[in-house]
């Protein structure tokens, strides 16, 4: 007897992380190209050039978060593959949800820092955040509809 | 005789069972499901409430404007040598740059310091405080004045000093501050004299502020350090956190003192020479531009 996921979470998931995957790469790009044509209001309170290229941008001041966004929804698109929802390996569920609790946790953190550190609020980073928690929402509900049946 | 079970009914009673253990599953993580989805909203708007609750004005913006207390006043003219020394260029970047084929701008046989301002504006804020530092070196203010930037500006309510109204003394500087316009931007405070006004014309084409002109051989434009540093601070921890070198504070203000002391000297021929040779300058002095 195994779980099988709800047939709307494989696309559902998919669609997620690929919009999650796009916004990433937009900010990645923009990251090592100075930011110079981020598409996004630049004074007040939102105000995407200051929060990309705020101290808190970096992780140690090395590692640019938008590369470590880049990389969670390239392995979450990995996971999301319906191949990968069909899937017999409990393991595979494990992590996909794993993954999606330590990107909410990200999210609650670069949320935080945007409010209390950077004092301004980047749409596109915003984007990101709301994707990621649709994405999570996506998979605990996926696992919770999931029906057994014979393996 | 005791009944035996057949497979087929061991096996609908497997099937039951793990349909239960689903349902029950099931119930579980849409109640873990909806507690974590209400647990995110409530901690991103307890977020937005604790920093709205921050930005609350914690005293009377009219307590913000008047004179500089004596103890800012003094606390910036007794910056100690070892400190300047100590902090050198600190975290201080885009110091005054050489006029190509600039002249010579005095004020009675003097080097003269044009500085162009507006209260409302962040970066004035935080430029005045090193530029203040450095002119006490080789002078002295009264009346020198404070405010805060502009409150819905980008770094708001950050305290700063005001040129409006001051008088600054010096033997080997003369100095004129113009703050244009006012905290909210609802009227203009100085005026410019129309040769001050060619001269930001013609140095300044954006017309960006902060502007200082330092004799006509230098001239800066726009903030050293960021001015998020002094977020929250009243003038009076200001004035007090720069004599603590470690603070990024010190090294803001300091470093861009040390900027402009060295752009400052290049003006008055290295004078006075215990200023102008010290090691905090001569590092500044490499940097500038």
């Amino acid at each position: 007897m195994v779980l099988r996921a709800p047939r709307w979470a494989a696309p559902v998931s998919l669609v997620l992380t690929v919009i999650g995957l796009g916004i990433s790469i937009y900010l990645t790009y923009e990251h090592y190209t100075s930011s110079k044509t981020l598409a996004c209001s630049d004074n007040g309170k939102i105000n995407c050039l200051k929060v990309t290229t705020s101290s808190y941008s970096k992780i140690f001041g090395v590692i640019p978060v938008s590369d470590l966004g880049l990389v969670f929804f390239v392995a979450m698109a990995a996971l999301c593959l319906p191949a990968m929802w069909r899937s017999q390996n409990p393991l595979i569920a494990q992590i996909r949800l794993g993954g999606c609790l330590v990107g909410l946790a990200s999210a609650m953190y670069l949320i935080s820092v945007e409010i209390f550190g950077v004092d301004a609020i980047c749409l596109w980073c915003t984007g990101v955040h709301v994707v990621t928690f649709l994405l999570f929402i996506t998979v605990m509900l996926a696992g919770a509809f999931a029906q057994p049946e014979d393996a | 005789m005791a009944k035996k079970d057949n497979p087929g009914d061991a096996s609908r009673r497997e099937r039951a069972a793990a349909i239960r253990a689903a349902q029950a599953r099931k119930q579980r993580t849409i109640t873990l499901t909806i507690g974590s989805v209400t647990a995110v909203i409530v901690i991103v708007l307890g977020l937005i409430v604790a920093k709205s609750l921050q930005n609350a004005p914690k005293a009377d913006p009219s307590q913000t404007s008047g004179l500089a207390s004596a103890t800012v006043v003094n606390a910036l003219a007794n910056v100690s040598d070892s400190d300047f020394d100590t902090v050198g260029v600190g975290s201080a970047s885009n110091g005054p740059k050489k006029i190509s084929g600039g002249t010579a701008m005095t004020a009675d046989g003097k080097p003269r310091i044009l500085y162009v301002g507006s209260e409302y504006c962040p970066y004035c804020a935080a430029e005045r405080w090193g530029l203040v530092v450095a002119l006490d070196r080789f002078g002295s203010f009264t009346n020198l004045g404070q405010t805060a930037s502009s409150s819905t500006d980008v770094d708001p309510n950050t305290n700063t000093l005001a040129f409006h109204g001051a008088k600054y003394t010096s033997k080997y500087l003369s100095f004129t501050g113009y703050e244009q316009q006012n905290r909210d931007q609802s009227k203009t405070i100085d005026t410019l004299s129309k040769d001050d006004q060619a001269i930001f014309n013609k140095l300044d084409t954006g017309g960006s502020i902060p502007f200082i002109d330092i004799g006509g051989i230098y001239v800066g434009s726009g903030a050293s350090y960021d001015p998020g540093i002094l977020k929250g601070m009243t003038h009076d921890q200001i004035a007090k956190a720069i004599s603590d070198t470690s603070s990024d504070v010190s090294k803001g203000i300091i470093g861009t003192a040390n900027l402009f002391t060295a752009a400052i000297c290049g003006a008055t021929g290295g004078m006075p020479s215990n200023v102008c040779t010290s090691a905090g300058v001569t590092a500044a002095a490499a940097q500038l531009g």
